[in-house]
């Protein structure tokens, strides 16, 4: 597959802090890539970078085959940028927005068809203060759209969200993704990395400290999954420790969660030990790891939320 | 590039306060500068009280009546009412003027008893300056009188020799104030605060991420602004000529080459106003600093010769000093810009000045 977009040793400076350190990694065309870290992992600088909006100060940045240094005019053309809660203008209806900005590029797509896709339909002559704000992050995606862009970048495209609208947003992104438009995000939401990204660097402190599928990731961790379960006896500690696969048992009133590399192993045994009691499991589940486990695998730190 | 300054005009025309410091505003000064009669004041109500009615009084009436600070009125006909006027408040009656019962014939008889004949001046003693002003005049008037009845010849005559030809009326001097007050308020404090938000919104950082060059984005800003600013001249002058009759003596065209050269200035000094101010409220505060002094020392409402000596020397470079001069020359004394060579260059330096200060120091994020 083609890379859309190549980074390569991408070091941006703002005075002596070093924001992004050495960066390197390649997006293929049609991926959700997401960029995932902490606030001030330098996702952000990164992205900006990448979009031509920032002077990166050493290394090379290539989208689409063009330098993002030397040609960002270029670069801007063909790509779609939501920035981290950027306002539009006040006094100006969606409709008038989108045209405004349409006339910027030379491939257009009208207005009426950018708030139909994203359900802005009848507000089409309000302006953007009148916006709840996931209607207002609706939009904005909208506007990003308006190029009809190969690449889009998508800066926390749901941060501050309910729930509910941000599920809104992740359909509206999948859709994006499959009229064969390659989508780059960053977020500091492992759960929206794990529904909506083919692959996901992560980030901390400047530096990308993994990269991979987040299935990839996830099994590569030494306790990928946690058996649950519940019985109304004491089983023993050390036995259910005994069993294989297993690597730590943690109980608490009755309910027992077993930090398992594979759960294969480990059911069956689990099942005969208390058959052999003449015991009764109850809520017997496999939980697989998440992200989350990863971020504090990788840098010993939880993610702050 | 023309759908952008097509946007930006919609944006100012939707800005509802905006649209009131650039146009309400200056339009509420012109209002009322117009409705007061400034010119009016230094007139005189003098009720005559033509008890003759002979030749020489209705001689002396009529030639009264062409002295032009004097707003002559026969409407009182007995003394007694005409004086009860004078007493009452209000401005109608402010003198009584008695030709007494044959003044025609006295003077005809020669005779050394009955004259001088008797004219009586009623007035109001705590009106000091009108009443010495109209008692020398009355006084003169009829010595004029005394001479050209005894057909004395003329020794010394006095020509006054008017240095101004128009009689220029104070409206008529504000009002090219006014369009200089209103354009500079407006483009100081709608550009400073405008940009304030834009960047505090990051719209900037939006425009910034598509391949338009972020010159184009603020030429086109800068383009609706000026045209903002000729309309806003347009409006300020037509309400200052069709409501409250100001007289344009030269060629007003020229106001509006002025007006944008000017504006050019002002709406750079809005951009480093927000290149200083760090969020909105400080950007109104500061754009409000530079502009007040200058509305208030350049000489929108007296002139700045009116100053002691060194201020109307500094004041004179200040931006708006230069632009209400030579846009006073043009509209007030129908003279052309280049009569104002010193203040075109004072206008063109500060535009010049501004423009490198803005490309060299404005940043939008």
């Amino acid at each position: 597959m083609d890379a859309v977009i190549q980074v390569d040793s991408l070091t941006k400076r703002f005075g002596s802090l070093v924001a992004v350190d050495g960066v390197s990694f390649e997006v293929k065309k049609g991926e959700v890539f997401g960029i995932l870290g902490p606030n001030g992992a330098g996702k952000t600088t990164t992205l900006e970078c990448i979009e031509g909006l920032q002077k990166h100060d050493a290394g090379r940045v290539l989208v689409l085959g063009v330098d993002t240094r030397h040609e960002p005019e270029k670069v801007k053309t063909h790509i779609g940028i939501q920035l981290q809660a950027s306002a539009y203008f006040d006094y100006l209806t969606l409709t008038e927005i989108l045209e405004l900005f349409a006339a910027f590029y030379p491939r257009r797509v009208p207005p009426v068809d950018l708030l139909q896709r994203v359900g802005l339909i009848e507000k089409a002559r309000t302006t953007v203060n009148k916006l709840s704000g996931g209607q207002k992050q609706r939009f904005t995606i909208a506007a990003s759209l308006v190029n009809d862009p190969e690449v889009l970048f998508l800066d926390e495209p749901t941060t501050g969200l309910d729930p509910q609208a941000r599920r809104q947003i992740w359909e509206f992104i999948r859709g994006i993704h499959k009229e064969g438009r390659t989508v780059v995000l960053t977020t500091h939401y492992m759960e929206e990395a794990q529904f909506l990204c083919h692959r996901v660097a992560i980030m901390d402190h400047a530096k990308i400290v993994a990269l991979d599928t987040p299935a990839n990731l996830i099994r590569r961790l030494p306790v990928p999954y946690e058996v649950h379960v519940s019985c109304a006896h004491v089983l023993p500690e050390a036995e259910l420790k005994a069993l294989a696969g297993v690597h730590g048992v943690a109980h608490e009133n009755g309910n027992y969660r077993l930090q398992v590399s594979d759960p294969t192993q480990t059911l069956p045994a689990l099942i005969d030990c208390a058959k052999g009691k003449g015991l009764t499991l109850e809520h017997l589940e496999v939980v697989s790891a998440t992200l989350e486990d990863v971020f504090l695998a990788t840098t010993g730190r939880q993610l702050r939320d | 590039m023309l759908r952008l300054f097509v946007a930006n005009l919609r944006i100012i025309l939707r800005n509802r306060q905006g649209l009131f410091w650039a146009l309400v505003f200056p339009l509420i000064f012109v209002t009322i500068f117009g409705l007061f009669k400034f010119d009016d004041m230094g007139s005189s109500g003098v009720a005559v009280i033509d008890q003759a009615q002979d030749n020489v009084s209705r001689a002396l009436v009529e030639n009264l009546k062409s002295i032009k600070f004097l707003r002559v009125t026969e409407e009182y006909t007995d003394e007694a009412t005409a004086r009860q006027k004078l007493q009452e408040a209000g401005d109608d009656v402010d003198f009584v003027l008695v030709l007494p019962r044959g003044l025609e014939e006295s003077l005809r008889s020669g005779d050394p008893k009955a004259l001088p004949a008797k004219v009586t001046l009623v007035y109001d003693k705590g009106n000091i300056q009108s009443s010495q002003l109209v008692i020398g005049t009355l006084s003169q008037f009829l010595q004029q009188t005394n001479m050209e009845l005894v057909q004395a010849p003329e020794l010394l005559k006095l020509q006054p020799v008017p240095v101004q030809a128009r009689q220029v009326k104070y409206f008529d001097f504000l009002l090219p104030g006014f369009v200089g007050m209103g354009v500079m308020n407006y483009a100081i404090i709608s550009m400073a605060s405008t940009l304030a938000v834009w960047r505090e919104q990051k719209i900037f950082k939006r425009i910034l991420a598509t391949p338009l060059s972020v010159r184009s984005f603020f030429i086109a800003q800068v383009l609706a602004q000026l045209l903002l600013s000729v309309v806003q001249a347009v409006v300020i002058i037509l309400a200052g000529v069709l409501l409250f009759r100001a007289h344009i003596y030269g060629n007003v065209a020229w106001v509006f080459p002025i007006v944008v050269l000017g504006n050019i200035i002002f709406l750079n000094l809005g951009f480093l106003v927000a290149t200083v101010a760090k969020n909105l409220n400080a950007a109104n505060g500061l754009a409000n600093v530079v502009a007040m002094p200058m509305m208030f020392f350049s000489g929108v409402f007296f002139p700045t010769n009116t100053l002691p000596g060194v201020m109307a020397e500094a004041v004179r470079y200040l931006p708006l000093t230069p632009m209400l001069n030579v846009m006073r020359g043009v509209v007030t004394y129908a003279q052309v810009p280049w009569d104002w060579p010193v203040e075109l260059a004072i206008l063109v330096g500060w535009v010049v000045l501004t423009s490198v200060a803005v490309v060299r120091f404005f940043r939008f994020d």
